[in-house]
């Protein structure tokens, strides 16, 4: 389980020196098997929200209980080599965690399906190509949680299914975060989605909900 | 499909640091030297160049050394490890602004880079100090007098460029600019290392200013433990030892005050 119990987060401008409040009191409780979508508009902190949960930042106030083992964010190119392979960073991924090295590399290899350009340098994929290596990636080791900030969102739809159909496997042991504010990938990867917005995270039981709530912001 | 997942083992808190210091290593090895097997060549033949370079700068310019102490040798086993020292200290200072973006992997602690950069710079750097004894022993017979003494300088070496790499890491982080001063700074150290020449040959009161210098103390011993009764040396372990301490202790220290504010964008 994941708890979340009133954190508050800013971030000090380098520009005027002023306190920038990010989040504003964030509960909430993830557990394990849950697949939750957190909603939210460009700048509403979602990205601040991922590295508090993975723990890459510690909140300025409140805690953040942990009893899963976390993914890092799995976005952007986070957690990456840009200028080694896609083979060298699925070795480095195997050695920090602790995964067996020839297996993981094959694993990604499948699971990504880079073909060739699994052997080229990182800084040569398309953004699309860097998501399915940052899914194999995380994939490739038993995490408890999956942090997943817009990386599902480039994929193709084939890949999708494969994404749902590992979580789904998966399921009995990982829960999964997905960051988003695309509602469609919420609705089509998620079973419950929280709002996140003035700094504060709203949960719904209901993923239909949530969305006609955020679409209605 | 894909139904295997690669399990991970289970393992306590030590195993899983020196795992994370050997993933970190490697990842260091292969972005500073590249991905073929010969870049690791390198990693040993850039300080092998330079020690090599000195020593046979230092040989043609014919300076004469006391009871036949071989000039090249003396002077390689000079800077070889000032060369170490001074790559430990620069690799640290860099280890956080550097490796930050590592930190989304959250098993990787702060002192995880230093420690993996230390380990990789002391890695490429004993080889050539080894080389250097050893060619000595084949070439012209030179034992080291003290083989135990002159691998603890080393470690004292390096735990002191360690302890002040790590605090000036940490330092960064609160103050950008002082990365530019890293480089200077090592240079400076150079004469004041005692790497280059005994303080035997010094005026008293040079050596008593020099003697400040926990590193002119690691050099001496180190000399000490090569040419044995040869040469007068000055050193004095405990001293080393103290600020072996005091360093590491304030570097931890200001890693942890240094954490919060690290931003890994």
């Amino acid at each position: 389980m994941i708890e979340l119990i009133d954190v508050w987060k800013s971030y000090r401008s380098h520009r005027t020196g002023l306190q920038n409040q990010i989040l504003r009191g964030v509960h909430g409780r993830i557990r394990k098997g849950d697949h939750v979508g957190i909603l939210g508009r460009n700048g509403s902190g979602k990205s601040t929200l991922m590295r508090l949960l993975s723990g890459v930042d510690n909140p300025t106030h409140g805690i953040i209980r942990r009893e899963m083992s976390i993914s890092w964010p799995i976005g952007g190119s986070y957690g990456l080599q840009q200028v080694a392979t896609g083979a060298t960073n699925a070795r480095f991924i195997a050695r920090l965690y602790g995964t067996p090295v020839q297996q993981t590399q094959d694993f990604v290899e499948e699971f990504a399906e880079l073909g060739r350009y699994f052997y080229e340098p990182v800084n040569t994929y398309s953004s699309g190509m860097v998501s399915r290596l940052l899914m194999a990636l995380s994939f490739a080791v038993d995490f408890d949680c999956y942090l997943v900030d817009e990386a599902l969102s480039t994929g193709d739809a084939r890949f999708a299914a494969k994404c749902r159909h590992m979580l789904e496997v998966r399921r009995e042991n990982a829960a999964m975060i997905l960051v988003s504010h695309n509602a469609q990938h919420v609705r089509q990867y998620c079973d419950t989605a929280a709002i996140l917005r003035n700094g504060m995270l709203e949960f719904y039981e209901d993923v239909d909900e949530a969305i006609a709530a955020y679409q209605g912001l | 499909m894909s139904g295997y997942v690669p399990r991970r083992r289970q393992a306590s808190a030590l195993a899983t640091q020196l795992r994370v210091i050997h993933a970190l290593v490697i990842r260091d090895m292969q972005l500073r030297f590249g991905q073929s097997r010969v870049g690791y060549v390198w990693l040993v033949a850039e300080p092998a160049i330079l020690a090599l370079g000195v020593s046979t700068i230092h040989w043609l310019a014919g300076h004469g050394l006391q009871h036949n102490i071989p000039v090249f040798l003396f002077y390689g086993l000079g800077y070889a490890p000032f060369y170490m020292f001074r790559g430990i200290l620069t690799r640290n200072a860099g280890a956080i602004s550097n490796g930050r973006s590592l930190l989304y992997h959250n098993a990787i602690r702060l002192h995880d880079l230093n420690m993996s950069r230390t380990v990789l710079e002391a890695a490429a750097c004993m080889p050539v100090i080894l080389l250097l004894v050893v060619g000595g022993i084949i070439i012209g017979g030179y034992w080291p007098s003290d083989p135990g003494l002159f691998v603890f300088s080393l470690v004292l070496s390096a735990l002191l460029a360690h302890g002040l790499g790590t605090l000036l890491a940490a330092l960064i982080v609160f103050y950008e600019p002082l990365e530019r001063f890293v480089h200077p700074f090592t240079y400076l150290m150079m004469p004041i290392s005692g790497a280059f020449g005994m303080l035997d040959s010094l005026p008293e009161s040079a050596r008593e200013l020099l003697l400040w210098n926990p590193l002119a103390h690691v050099h001496e011993a180190m000399r000490y433990a090569q040419w044995g009764d040869l040469i007068v040396a000055y050193y004095n372990i405990p001293y080393v030892l103290l600020w072996v301490l005091i360093l590491n202790f304030m570097g931890i220290m200001a890693l942890r005050a240094a954490r919060p504010y690290v931003t890994t964008d």
